[in-house]
């Protein structure tokens, strides 16, 4: 615009320097003489302004940019030379060529907080959640929901199939970016750059509207596929094949832009259903507490009644293809109770068999000298005995017997425990 | 040679000034329609790029359109299912314009392309395929038989066919559904339906837990208890051994049999009057009867000699 302007004022100067030379007099001479430094001063200006529009073909790329050039208004060059990289390049200036630049390489993060339930500023700055009485129903225009499958159920059948929906609140954040300039150049819809508007941000919100109903509408057909489990649980799947979607249908329009990531910032049940959700929740640890204490108590069973082989032994026993070996290896390893058992009987095995052979050898080392003086010998044998007898006793009496008429009598009274003996409380009655 | 030059650079200028009067450029971003006194056909549409040629203004006219996608959404609507279930759905679709002077005859500017074309059209399309559907196509508990994306394909379709016959110059190139609800009432059903599955689930699990400790207690009692049984018997067969090792020396004893049970005799004995017991004896029995007096003793005379 500005040559332009410059360009009338030479058109009205040319036609002034032809009379110019008919007269010269004193007048026109110093007019002459104006002109031609105002003509020196017009061609300096001329040269300024060829190497300032020469000069205005010269355009930087940024760094997170690619660039498009467009001569005639048609994008200039084959294959890869179309796109410039970031850096310096000179095209012709306007109006033969025209720069177009599209920032690639910037990811755009764009929250979708159109299935949460409505919020007042006030709740959405606090963070508070206002309870609600478990009838208000969700208002289709004002609160945000996904519908989400019912359980499979065999049963379910006919029109009773479609009727077991649930409805959940979420909230997601896509992640983009542009990657495919030129696609995205001519088919993507980008407001005019108005003056004080910086570029990005007017491609950014220009977009927003395409990529939300595509988002949104990639929600919605994913969600009803899943049950309200599956999509609280955040699982991975869901954001998975809702990128696949909003991607597929970014290119089937030959949007040029690439979903880099779809996250589920949020998901929860309707406030309404809450307290039946927690109860349920509350059940499941419940049931899950309760198998861990079985475990436990499973595991403290056997533990003391075999040790910690016990699993692998009662395997063991009621499988067929272990070898003995293998079995004996296990039955070597036991602990508990069982070990108890065996190791008593191992005891009484070793306690049976020496006294077995201490008998008899003691028989055999006695018996040159029994055949000699059987008498004397079995007399100490005896003795030795009633020894050892006294010696065990607690108490001990000696009665003198006497012979009566009604014979002899003794009454004794002792205390059959020992332990609750208190003196010698004993009664000996001796008739006679 | 000045001259020249300026005579040169004024023509480059008259030059540039007169191509834009009888010349324009179309970008890429951009289809044009070329008027003559107002009227124009078929042959005078622009959709490729480029540099093109003109009569200059009264004679001929440029119209300039974005050829590029526009996304336009109908508000949120409740309408019927074939089963006659009410439902809440938005629609949206991305259209652009992809002849000029159907366009151009048809509405001119893209306001009123949206509000006068696009938005009843799409409204009818929407009820009249969504009337056409069950609502267990739309959500199933069996996925096999939710036919969402195919509903709204052929919502795509027929609006596509409806917007090329109306001859006004758009393309459809996108159609989905962004919202699907259901009206307060039934939202309402919802949630009895929700808290009610959600509280026979909670029973199921309560009961799934119990029985499942149960199963797994009594498991393992019956483990242990086959485990001791088990040891038992190996105790009983070592028991069993260790008495018939010991019947082995039993065969020694036959060198005496008498001597053998007297002693044994002895030792069951001395085994039976173990500590706590209390003895009464006479005095007659050795070597009590010590205590009633000494008994006459000889000096032994040797045996043998």
């Amino acid at each position: 615009m500005k040559e332009e302007k410059e360009d009338n004022k030479d058109l009205q100067v040319t036609p002034a320097r032809e009379p110019a030379g008919e007269e010269l007099d004193a007048a026109g001479k110093s007019l002459s003489e104006a002109l031609r430094i105002s003509f020196i001063i017009l061609k300096v200006i001329m040269i300024v302004l060829v190497i300032a529009f020469l000069a205005s073909g010269f355009k930087t790329v940024g760094s997170n940019e690619r660039a498009l050039v467009l001569r005639f208004g048609k994008i200039r060059g084959v294959g890869e030379k179309r796109i410039l990289s970031p850096g310096l390049h000179w095209i012709f200036p306007y109006p033969i060529d025209e720069i177009v630049k599209i920032p690639v390489e910037t990811q755009v993060n764009l929250p979708i907080d159109s299935f949460w339930y409505f919020q007042t500023e006030q709740e959405i700055l606090s963070g508070q959640t206002r309870p609600v009485r478990p009838d208000q129903p969700l208002r289709p225009l004002r609160d945000g929901y996904c519908i989400t499958r019912g359980e499979r159920q065999d049963q379910a059948a006919g029109d009773f199939a479609g009727s077991d929906y649930s409805i959940v609140h979420s909230k997601w954040q896509l992640t983009y970016q542009i990657d495919d300039p030129e696609e995205f150049f001519i088919n993507t819809y980008i407001e005019d750059v108005k003056p004080g508007d910086i570029y990005f941000n007017v491609i950014t919100e220009s977009v927003e509207p395409l990529l939300k109903n595509v988002f949104e509408d990639a929600v919605v057909t994913a969600l009803v596929n899943y049950t309200i489990d599956e999509a609280i649980s955040s699982q991975d799947r869901i954001p998975k094949h809702i990128k696949r979607l909003v991607q597929e249908k970014l290119d089937k329009i030959k949007s040029g832009i690439r979903v880099v990531s779809v996250q589920l910032t949020s998901s929860d049940y309707p406030r309404q259903v809450k307290d039946a959700f927690e109860a349920s929740t509350r059940a499941s640890q419940q049931r899950d507490r309760e198998i861990t204490k079985a475990r436990t108590f499973a595991a403290n069973t056997l533990n003391e009644a075999a040790g910690p082989v016990a699993e692998q032994l009662y395997l063991a026993l009621h499988d067929e293809s272990v070898s003995e070996q293998a079995k004996e290896m296990l039955w070597s390893q036991l602990a508990g109770t069982a070990r108890e058992k065996i190791a008593d009987a191992r005891t009484y095995r070793t306690e049976v068999v020496e006294r077995a052979r201490a008998n008899a050898d003691y028989l055999l080392s006695i018996l040159p000298e029994y055949k000699q003086r059987p008498e004397l010998v079995m007399q100490k044998i005896y003795l030795d005995a009633i020894e050892q007898i006294l010696d065990n006793a607690d108490e001990k009496f000696v009665v003198q017997a006497t012979e009566g008429s009604k014979g002899t009598e003794i009454r004794v009274l002792v205390n059959r425990d020992p332990k609750l003996k208190k003196k010698k409380s004993t009664e000996q009655t001796e008739e006679n | 040679m000045k001259n020249i030059a300026i005579a040169i650079f004024v023509a480059l200028i008259i030059i540039t000034l007169g191509l834009y009067l009888i010349s324009f450029q179309v970008r890429e971003t951009e289809s044009c329609l070329v008027t003559t006194f107002g009227k124009a056909t078929v042959e005078d549409q622009i959709t490729a790029p480029g540099w093109y040629f003109k009569w200059p203004f009264p004679i001929q006219q440029v119209h300039r359109f974005d050829s590029r996608m526009r996304t336009y959404e109908v508000e949120s609507e409740e309408t019927t299912t074939a089963g006659g279930d009410p439902i809440i759905v938005s629609t949206y679709v991305v259209w652009k314009i992809n002849k000029p002077l159907e366009f151009f005859n048809a509405t001119k500017t893209v306001r009123r392309a949206q509000s006068e074309i696009l938005h009843s059209r799409i409204r009818n399309t929407q009820n009249n395929v969504i009337g056409r559907h069950y609502f267990s196509e739309f959500v199933n508990s069996d996925p096999s038989k939710i036919a969402f994306e195919s509903i709204q394909n052929e919502m795509l379709e027929t609006l596509r066919q409806d917007i090329a016959d109306a001859k006004v110059g758009i393309e459809i190139t996108a159609l989905g559904i962004k919202q699907l609800k259901v009206s307060e009432e039934v939202s309402k059903e919802v949630f009895e339906r929700m808290r009610a599955e959600r509280n026979r689930r909670a029973e199921v699990i309560t009961s799934q837990g119990k029985g499942e400790s149960i199963k797994i207690e009594t498991d393992a009692k019956s483990k242990a208890d086959e485990l001791i049984t088990a040891a038992e018997a190996r105790a009983t067969a070592i028991r069993g051994k260790g008495d018939a090792e010991a019947a082995k020396h039993y065969k020694k004893l036959e060198a005496d049999p008498e001597l053998a049970m007297l002693l044994r005799d002895l030792e069951a004995l001395i085994k039976s009057m173990g500590e706590g017991t209390t003895i009464v004896i006479p005095t007659d029995m050795r070597p009590f009867n010590l205590l009633k007096g000494l008994p006459e003793l000889k000096p032994a005379e040797p045996n043998e000699p």
